[in-house]
């Protein structure tokens, strides 16, 4: 009996312990929030059609982009993997039966709720127009709009974040199965574990910060505004403690996913895996020492600038180790252009530019010119959306015969990969050149010359729009009508794979034993092995 | 065996799930010390650039009763340590020290309400009731200001903890712990302490700067 | 289990006591910055000694345990030492006290 077949009532799902299920009541709640988030963006891109102002006014523009920022950063992006395919896949990968501390795990996915419901009521007051970074003294001494609560809709949310890296940990130290040593756990284990404990050490910080805006705005008395005796540095050093390695918090299991879906559509062990392993480490303790290259213009200490900027370039190393050993992972492989592996090398490609563009803001010199224009828009949404988003999607579509049993329409897969990557390109590359040409970030209407490029992008989002739409509807179509998976059905290596599909209550009849590094693919027995046993053609 | 007896069924063996409970306790209080950071990132801030103006505030602080309650919760975490000893090794007592323990907590609590209720009267409470002449107005409004905030915090953490330590107390007395069982005990324990270390280096950033002023 | 004596806990909270007695005294005596140095120093002293016997991180941890209680330390310490970096090396202006205007919350 598979989990989802544990009961059909609405209470046993709200008061399940399963991780199983926990996923995808998480998988529904952010995939709500990623439409209210899209509206805005959709309002936005809209509005920046025309140079004029048409469509909305400068305050509710302020609201759009301030509203969409904090949905799809604390809402979508932070959550989507690690809550969702993370939730679903680590006791799987590791051959636990459930996560270490499971109501832990399901009063987080409550707390996420909680939080959503205070971002819901902001947005009903009449939304928050400080951009989602809340910088001080703005939000705590001008804004007129609803600080305080979408702070605590953040605050709370954080809680969540919290307890999931928590368990996490946990659960990839004790938990794991006999045999299955650090060094035989997938990467996609290594990149959460990684995750969690920047989950763990940089939210806290993100929660009190955002306690000391609400009491200064609340009480007018604090460390933040200059005119109480405060600092706004330190509310940025505090903000970008938390948010800069958030972004490794949204990148790290993107990463974790792709290498699992190239090392299987590549059929070859991927190459590298202990550096791969090392880097992501690398990654997330470097990823903490480089919140102030958001602050090179901010009259930050140019010294301190300069370290953040040095520490910032060694960040890109065990980066560019990743992208490099997923391009060798292919040499020679014998590669299957399947609608996973078109959004993970969807995923490598886009990560590679905003990561390099990233060098670009990371200059000192540069960033004068650049900061807060549309060239960092755009050099983020590569990250996050080109990078992120594609790596949930293709992840979705690859371990979908796993949660659910059904297998996807393939040709309908690869269709909404090309579109997305399309729309994505068209959206966001425009906006590299606006930014270099000096089309400041967050404003509603901006000098005709800029018009072209900006059509082009607002086309682009349309094309995007499509694209996440697609799957929404072939995706629930598969649920009742796709063809039956079996355990296996892309032939992958990992425990996850040996279970039935969908996976029992329990994940394994028997607690597994691992004898065998991860990544057990050669093409060589696939040939010997031969049979098309690659479900699609 | 009671139902606390049993092994969680996402556990093999009570070993792993004993490992489990302590690894996530100590992650949960690097949670709690990263939360606690940004209070003190302020205080530096505030201290470096407002040395004289904290000290003077300082000073205004009840340093005596500040050290009677950095005693109380030092002894307190002695009857916690012993509490969680005796739970170990199937003792009895356990009752006695964990209510001991939550005694020494109030009592804490109460000699931070009379703090309080001198600084309401000295008129040192900002925004609420904030009265200082002088050039160093502002500062002193900014370390109080941290000081209620952060004592404030701490004051609800311990709160808490003695919450949690009269439940273990009154579980001890129904004789649920003993050498196989003690986790409730031992997580509390560690909670506790944590609450302790804390209070340790707030006692000097809030009492004890220019003292001999 | 094999816990450390009775004795071994009333030692630790006798040293803590003797600890306290010290920070307070020596704050009553004008060491100029050295104030600073040595309550901080006596608070780290006192932290150590509950973390290592009351919570027993000396003999009933393991390394992984003891990684976690140093992680949030070392992570504080990264947090002090780079924002230190921008405020040890940069001038700033101070604003003026003023009355800010009063927003709705």
């Amino acid at each position: 009996m598979s989990y989802l077949e544990e009961g059909y009532t609405l209470r046993s799902w709200l008061t399940t312990h399963d991780h199983k299920r926990i996923a995808i009541l998480y998988a529904i709640a952010i995939t709500a929030f990623f439409f209210v988030g899209g509206a805005a963006a959709t309002m936005i891109r809209l509005e920046l059609a025309t140079p004029q102002a048409d469509l909305v006014q400068a305050d509710t523009y302020n609201k759009l982009f301030t509203i969409h920022g904090v949905i799809m950063v604390w809402f979508f992006l932070i959550p989507s993997i690690p809550a969702t395919l993370g939730n679903f896949l680590m006791p799987l990968m590791i051959g636990a039966r459930d996560l270490a501390f499971p109501r832990l795990n399901l009063a987080s996915w409550y707390i996420y709720v909680l939080g959503g419901l205070f971002t819901v009521a902001t947005l009903i007051a009449g939304g928050v127009d400080t951009g989602w970074t809340f910088y001080t003294p703005y939000s705590t001494m001008f804004s007129n709009t609803n600080v305080i609560l979408a702070a605590a809709g953040v605050f709370i949310t954080g809680f969540s974040s919290i307890l999931t890296g928590l368990n996490f940990i946990v659960t990839v130290h004790k938990m794991r199965a006999p045999g299955m040593t650090w060094f035989r756990l997938p990467l996609f284990v290594w990149a959460h574990y990684a995750t969690s404990v920047i989950l763990v050490l940089a939210t806290p910080v993100l929660a009190m910060t955002l306690v000391l805006i609400a009491a200064e705005r609340l009480l007018h008395v604090g460390v933040f505004d200059p005119a109480l005796g405060g600092d706004p540095l330190l509310f940025q050093h505090l903000f970008w403690f938390y948010s800069h390695p958030a972004v490794y918090i949204m990148v790290l299991p993107a990463m974790g996913v792709a290498s699992e879906i190239i090392t299987c559509f590549a059929r070859k062990r991927v190459f590298g895996y202990r550096f791969m392993a090392y880097a992501i480490l690398g990654i997330a303790t470097i990823g903490f020492l480089v919140w102030g290259h958001h602050m090179f213009v901010s009259g930050q200490s140019m010294y301190a600038g300069m370290v953040f900027s040095v520490l910032s370039f060694m960040v890109a190393v065990p980066s560019a180790i990743k992208v490099f050993n997923w391009t060798a992972t292919l040499y020679k492989g014998s590669i299957t252009f399947s609608a996973p592996m078109l959004y993970a090398l969807g995923f490598v490609g886009l990560f590679m530019i905003g990561g390099m563009t990233g060098l670009i803001l990371a200059t000192l010199a540069l960033d004068v010119h650049l900061t807060d224009t549309y060239f960092v828009v755009a050099h983020f949404h590569y990250i996050m959306v080109g990078g992120s988003v594609m790596a949930y999607l293709g992840g979705i579509h690859y371990w979908w015969p796993k949660a659910t049993g059904r297998m996807y329409p393939e040709m309908w897969g690869r269709v909404a990969a090309i579109v997305i990557f399309v729309g994505f390109n068209l959206t966001f590359f425009p906006q590299y050149l606006l930014g270099y040409y000096g089309m400041p970030r967050r404003y509603h209407v901006y000098p005709p010359e800029f018009t072209v490029l900006n059509v082009l992008s607002s086309a682009g989002a349309s094309i995007l729009a499509i694209g996440y739409l697609l799957p929404i509807g072939y995706l629930a179509w598969s649920l009742f009508r796709g063809k039956k998976a079996g355990a296996n059905p892309w032939d992958a290596r990992g425990l996850e794979w040996t279970t039935p599909s969908p996976p029992p209550k329990d994940n394994f009849a028997v607690a597994p034993t691992v004898t065998e590094e991860p990544y057990a693919y050669s093409p060589e027995r696939d040939a010997e092995m031969a049979g098309g046993r690659i479900a699609q053609p | 065996m009671s139902v606390a007896h049993r092994i969680a069924e996402q556990f093999e063996t009570r070993e792993q799930q004993r490992e489990a409970d302590s690894l996530g306790t100590w992650v949960f209080l690097a949670t709690e010390l990263m939360f606690f950071g940004p209070l003190f990132l302020a205080y530096f801030y505030g201290r470096t650039h407002y040395g004289e103006g904290f000290a003077v505030a300082s000073g205004r602080t009840h340093v005596w009763l500040g050290t009677a309650n950095t005693a109380l919760l030092l002894t307190s975490s002695l009857t916690m340590a012993l509490a969680v000893r005796a739970s170990w090794i199937g003792r009895r007592g356990v009752t006695l020290l964990l209510a001991l323990t939550a005694a020494l907590g109030v009592a804490f609590l109460a000699v931070k309400g009379i703090e309080y209720r001198k600084e309401w009267d000295e008129a040192l409470v900002p925004p609420f009731r904030f009265v200082f002449a002088g050039e160093h107005a502002r500062a002193v409004e900014v370390f109080y200001w941290l000081y209620f905030l952060i004592t404030g915090l701490h004051a609800l953490h311990l709160t808490i903890g003695i919450g949690l330590v009269l439940w273990l107390a009154l579980r001890a007395r129904r004789g649920d712990f003993g050498p196989h069982y003690h986790a409730p005990v031992e997580m509390t324990g560690l909670y506790w302490h944590f609450v302790d270390v804390l209070w340790i280096f707030l006692y000097p950033l809030i009492y004890l700067l220019e003292r001999w002023r | 289990m094999n816990p450390a004596p009775v004795r071994t806990y009333v030692l630790v909270w006798a040293a803590l006591i003797a600890l306290l007695a010290l920070t307070a005294a020596s704050a009553f005596v004008n060491l100029g910055a050295f104030n600073s140095v040595a309550n901080l120093a006596i608070a780290a002293a006192k932290a150590l000694l509950v973390a290592a016997f009351f919570m027993h991180l000396r003999r009933h941890a393991s390394a992984l345990v003891r990684v976690f209680a140093g992680a949030a330390l070392f992570m504080l310490a990264l947090l002090f030492a780079l924002s230190g970096a921008d405020y040890a090396t940069r001038h700033i202006a101070p604003a003026a006290w003023s009355s800010p205007p009063s927003p709705t919350p």
